[in-house]
């Protein structure tokens, strides 16, 4: 099945340095179509770098980045960020905040409402649609943000450590919601973390990261069958093994 | 919820204690002979201010006064209000124009405006024009200077999630930099009405014949201490009023700037 899916996102010899400091040393890789890939490495290895170098955040300086074969380019294709920081503004409420990014595509009102009620539901911020950011605590700030990415149906959907924040039950659940809405929705995903358990819970495929200059330093192919139970001894051999891969000393 | 009104009540005592003895002080002040000679005590200034609402002073009472120096500080303070957000935050948000802009900028900035009055009475004649323009230099330096750093400052996670959620250039100065500025901007406009207000009544001290200002001018030319107390006590007040309308003006627009609401 893997072999008939075509390749959303193909990143070709990416280059990114700040100065003399190269982070992102020659990094090549394809991502298929409705992928959910988790990213690992050390922490500092340049993980954040490389998401912002592929929505263009920053300016790469060498490579090249495609999505459906053409030079990625935001207006154009539907791509959502989720970051490490909160990123709600601070100015709308939770329900505002949820629909922004309709907003800006122009959503119709009805639809608009239909995807926001959604959303708010699946994250548990219902009750708190008319709370500002501010008010509400640091976990549903990230919950914020994930509503807002999914509410656009992006067709790629980038996360920089989500999780990191949250207490572990809210992260099980959220978790297990990212799962069923990738499943739902067909999009193609890629998640960092620096939680290698989280990485076998989600993942189709686990790349690992070597420390920077940070290239590819493998690509694990992750079967285990879903719903997938972190106890089981498959889970914890993979574990240890992407642990192990992780290792630079 | 009971003990922040026992604060708030606390505060209000508080607050007469420091009036009522500022009022006895000067009145014992004034009982000195030789001290009331320049000095009116508070009930006379007050007797006189309530008064000056029925009796003109020069050809107007007091009411008239007041509503025309308030309509100079209006006008002046609109337009800086305006002009001064929209030069900020531009300033702020495009480095092109901050490069070009903000030296100039920066080099009129620290100008007082007193020093403005003369070259402005020449350009402008001593008619009601002048008074607006010098308003409009007192509020325009602070809001410019506030709203600037306000579109300086707006978050760089959320410009980045904006984008990410694909506001053109556009969309991201009207729903982003413009509503994360608000609270540096409302900073700016607190500043500028109290700068606007000494504007104007500096204004109507150097050339007017109508206005609070003018009030107190006319008191020392005639030696009418009680006048010129009269309208001090006017300014004062006045400006009070002008801070703390304004400070619910930011209640209202930054709602969601304040914690645990």
């Amino acid at each position: 099945m893997t072999e008939q899916r075509k390749v959303k996102i193909r990143v070709d010899h990416l280059t990114k340095k700040f100065g003399d400091l190269t982070v992102l040393d020659d990094v090549s890789f394809d991502v298929k179509e409705g992928e959910f890939l988790c990213i690992v490495g050390p922490t500092g290895c340049g993980k954040t770098t490389f998401l912002n170098s592929v929505t263009k955040l920053y300016d790469i300086t060498a490579g090249q980045i495609l999505v459906n074969d053409e030079e990625v380019d935001l207006k154009k294709h539907n791509i959502s960020y989720i970051f490490q920081e909160f990123s709600a503004m601070p100015w709308l409420t939770i329900e505002q905040n949820v629909g922004f990014g309709l907003d800006i595509k122009k959503v119709p009102k009805d639809r608009k409402k239909e995807l926001v009620d959604e959303m708010l539901e699946i994250v548990g911020l219902a009750d708190f649609r008319n709370f500002y950011p501010q008010q509400v605590s640091t976990s549903m700030n990230q919950r914020i943000g994930i509503a807002r990415a999914f509410a656009t149906k992006p067709e790629i959907l980038l996360m920089d450590e989500p999780y990191g924040q949250l207490d572990i039950d809210l992260r099980f659940k959220l978790e297990d919601e990212l799962i069923k809405l990738w499943k739902k929705t067909g999009t193609t995903v890629l998640f960092i973390t620096h939680n290698v358990e989280e990485a076998v819970y989600l993942s189709e495929h686990i790349m690992v990261l070597t420390n920077k200059p940070c290239h590819v330093k493998t690509v694990i192919e992750n079967t285990l069958p879903r719903p997938r139970d972190v106890m089981s001894l498959e889970f914890v051999k993979m574990r240890d093994h992407v642990t192990e891969m992780i290792k630079w000393w | 919820m009971l003990e922040r009104k026992a604060k708030m009540w606390q505060k209000i005592a508080a607050a007469a204690v420091s009036f009522a003895l500022l009022i006895l002080i000067w009145q014992l002040a004034a009982m000195n002979p030789q001290f009331s000679q320049v000095m009116p005590g508070p009930f006379a200034v007050l007797q006189k201010f309530f008064v000056s609402f029925v009796e003109p002073i020069g050809k107007n009472v007091m009411l008239q006064h007041m509503l025309i120096t308030l309509s100079r500080w209006a006008a002046g303070f609109i337009a800086a209000t305006i002009l001064g957000i929209a030069l900020g935050l531009t300033m702020g948000w495009y480095r092109g124009f901050e490069a070009f802009m903000r030296p100039l900028f920066e080099l009129v900035r620290p100008i007082p405006t007193l020093a403005w009055i003369p070259l402005v009475i020449l350009w402008c004649g001593i008619g009601e024009l002048a008074k607006y323009v010098l308003v409009f230099i007192g509020a325009f330096m602070s809001i410019v200077q506030n709203a600037y750093h306000g579109a300086k400052s707006v978050d760089r996670t959320i410009v980045n999630a904006a984008r990410m959620l694909g506001c053109n250039d556009r969309q991201m100065f009207f729903t982003i930099v413009i509503p994360a500025s608000v609270p540096a901007i409302s900073a700016g406009l607190q500043i500028g009405v109290a700068s606007a207000w000494s504007s104007v009544v500096a204004a109507e001290l150097v050339r007017s014949s109508s206005g609070v200002g003018w009030i107190v001018v006319t008191g020392q030319q005639n030696n009418n201490m009680t006048q010129i107390l009269v309208g001090i006590l006017v300014i004062a007040v006045i400006g009070l009023l002008l801070a703390l309308l304004i400070r619910r003006v930011e209640d209202v627009l930054c709602r969601w700037n304040k914690r645990g609401r």
